[in-house]
């Protein structure tokens, strides 16, 4: 069972009902190497205990997002700025 | 594989390209949840089209055990990027691997639908043609289809039989300075490969729109 | 309240209460797990450092090999609810590798090729809960699953047996790791179901 690699398409609901907006499609800065991709394009695990996106170009973490039972935690650090 | 159609409370449309989230809960409330292409067209009723995987955790309770009458929740429609909606004007080149057809074949459904007259072409790699899925209706959607079938072939069987490469693509894809968009959606290895490949052609990377489909179940 | 689906089931298997932790389902899978690419170090350029202690100590692989190392049978449990029971490793005891430093330390920070990292208190990898394993199942572990070196704490949730470890950093005071400072619980005993900050 390999751990698969997907893209920003495969975190459009998690992110849809956290944020109430479509986001697939928004562009975001990387904090690490400053590529500006929409978030269809990054790459994303979701083999892991929670959501972890990263920059397709430097694989620095933009993203990490962790469900737990009541409450839900996002972590933006590796994120320069996302356009709605 | 197993077409499911379906009423949702509360559903609006969604766009050729979109997806949905389905999550099962059994009466322990143990729960798992998966994303599914929508197959059908905008105008159409809701369908899903699910691939059965023998080791997998929902797919055999959609396609063996689900029946009219039974509900579970969905969550969508889902996506503003792997969508087209019909009105842009340049050809479409649609890239399949195996199941990756689905929202493609929404895509080509929506066009019909509503009379679309951008050219649209289909390039789809399946295993055999017993893998085919859509088989008869994709000849009567007014698109063009090219497919490879990268395992075995029926008798007589005068297409492609390799998987996409440089030179496929150089016969099958339009011009880039056509400037054509592209949608490529199949497993991670094959999206990337066919985007690869239609890079080194001459198509502008950002006119290629990618969705990657993981094995689960 | 989440509709139920009529007749589903998953493909769960329930375990021996007292082997299987709360929450938990058996797999007789080895599922890959991985927030990250899976990186590829030469074995010549692999090291194991331990910092922070009176200096910092660092071994090859030929040095770590030849370490004395053991076999350990054990349960892994991974907070994503799958159990996995009887696993076969081979490591190096953590014992052997902290036994080489010389430090007043209570906290370590494992660091790994990627970025990953994860903290844990040098109790819980000492006294022989913890390895620095290299086979997995009488082979070579395989880079999917952490290769050519992962740590071992079988009696924490597997998010601590952080893989690709290349080295411990020694600390006062207990500092969050990835997961931990993105809502997982600072310790993770399974068997409190200490998953998440405060539980």
């Amino acid at each position: 069972m390999e751990s698969r690699v997907l893209d920003g398409n495969a975190a459009g609901g998690l992110l849809l009902e956290l944020f109430g907006v479509e986001l697939t499609a928004a562009p975001c800065v990387c904090s690490g190497c400053g590529a500006r991709e929409e978030i269809a394009r990054l790459d994303v695990y979701v083999d892991c205990p929670g959501v972890v996106i990263r920059c397709r170009h430097c694989h620095n973490v933009m993203l990490t997002i962790v469900r737990g039972p009541e409450r839900t935690w996002v972590d933006l650090r590796g994120t320069r700025g996302l356009e709605l | 594989m197993r077409t499911l159609g379906l009423e949702v409370d509360g559903w609006d449309s969604h766009r050729a390209g979109q997806h949905l989230d389905v999550r099962l809960t059994a009466e322990d409330g143990y729960q798992a949840q998966r994303s599914y292409s929508i197959a059908s067209a905008p105008a159409d009723p809701l369908e899903i089209t699910v691939e059965r995987l023998d080791d997998g955790e929902v797919s055999p309770y959609l396609v063996d055990d689900v029946g009219d009458g039974d509900a579970f929740e969905v969550r969508g429609p889902i996506g503003g990027y792997f969508v087209w909606d019909g009105d842009e004007p340049e050809p479409v080149l649609l890239v399949a691997g195996g199941s990756g057809v689905v929202p493609l074949m929404a895509m080509a459904r929506h066009r019909a639908r509503v009379g679309a007259t951008a050219p649209m072409r289909l390039l789809y790699s399946s295993r055999t043609w017993d893998d085919v899925i859509y088989r008869d209706e994709l000849e009567s959607l007014g698109i063009e289809v090219v497919h490879t079938l990268t395992r075995g072939q029926p008798p007589g069987w005068t297409g492609y039989t390799r998987r996409i490469d440089d030179d496929l693509l150089r016969e099958v894809a339009f011009p880039a300075s056509d400037g054509p968009r592209v949608y490529v959606c199949g497993s991670t290895r094959f999206v990337d490969a066919a985007a690869d490949g239609l890079v080194r052609l001459g198509y502008y990377p950002r006119s290629i729109r990618t969705e990657r489909f993981g094995a689960t179940g | 309240m989440p509709i139920i689906s009529r007749g589903f089931r998953g493909r769960r298997q329930d375990g021996p209460p007292d082997r299987v932790p709360p929450g938990q389902y058996l797999t007789d899978d080895f599922p890959v797990l991985s927030a990250g690419p899976t990186p590829h170090t030469p074995l010549e350029e692999w090291t194991f450092t331990i910092e922070g202690g009176s200096e910092p100590v660092r071994w090859t692989w030929e040095e770590f090999r030849s370490l004395p190392s053991e076999e350990a049978t054990v349960d892994i449990h991974c907070v994503t609810k799958w159990s996995k029971l009887d696993t076969a490793w081979e490591g190096v005891s953590v014992d052997t590798l902290l036994d080489a430093v010389e430090h007043d330390k209570d906290y370590a920070l494992a660091f790994c090729d990627g970025g990953y990292t994860t903290n844990l208190p040098l109790e819980d990898l000492t006294g022989g809960r913890a390895w620095v394993a290299y086979a997995y199942d009488g082979e070579p572990l395989e880079p999917e699953h952490g290769g050519p070196a992962r740590l071992l704490v079988p009696h924490l949730y597997f998010w601590k047996s952080a893989k690709w470890v290349r080295g411990l950093q020694l600390l006062d005071e207990d500092e969050p790791g990835f997961w931990e400072q993105n809502g997982y619980h600072i310790r993770g005993d399974p068997w409190l179901e200490q998953r998440y900050w405060g539980d």
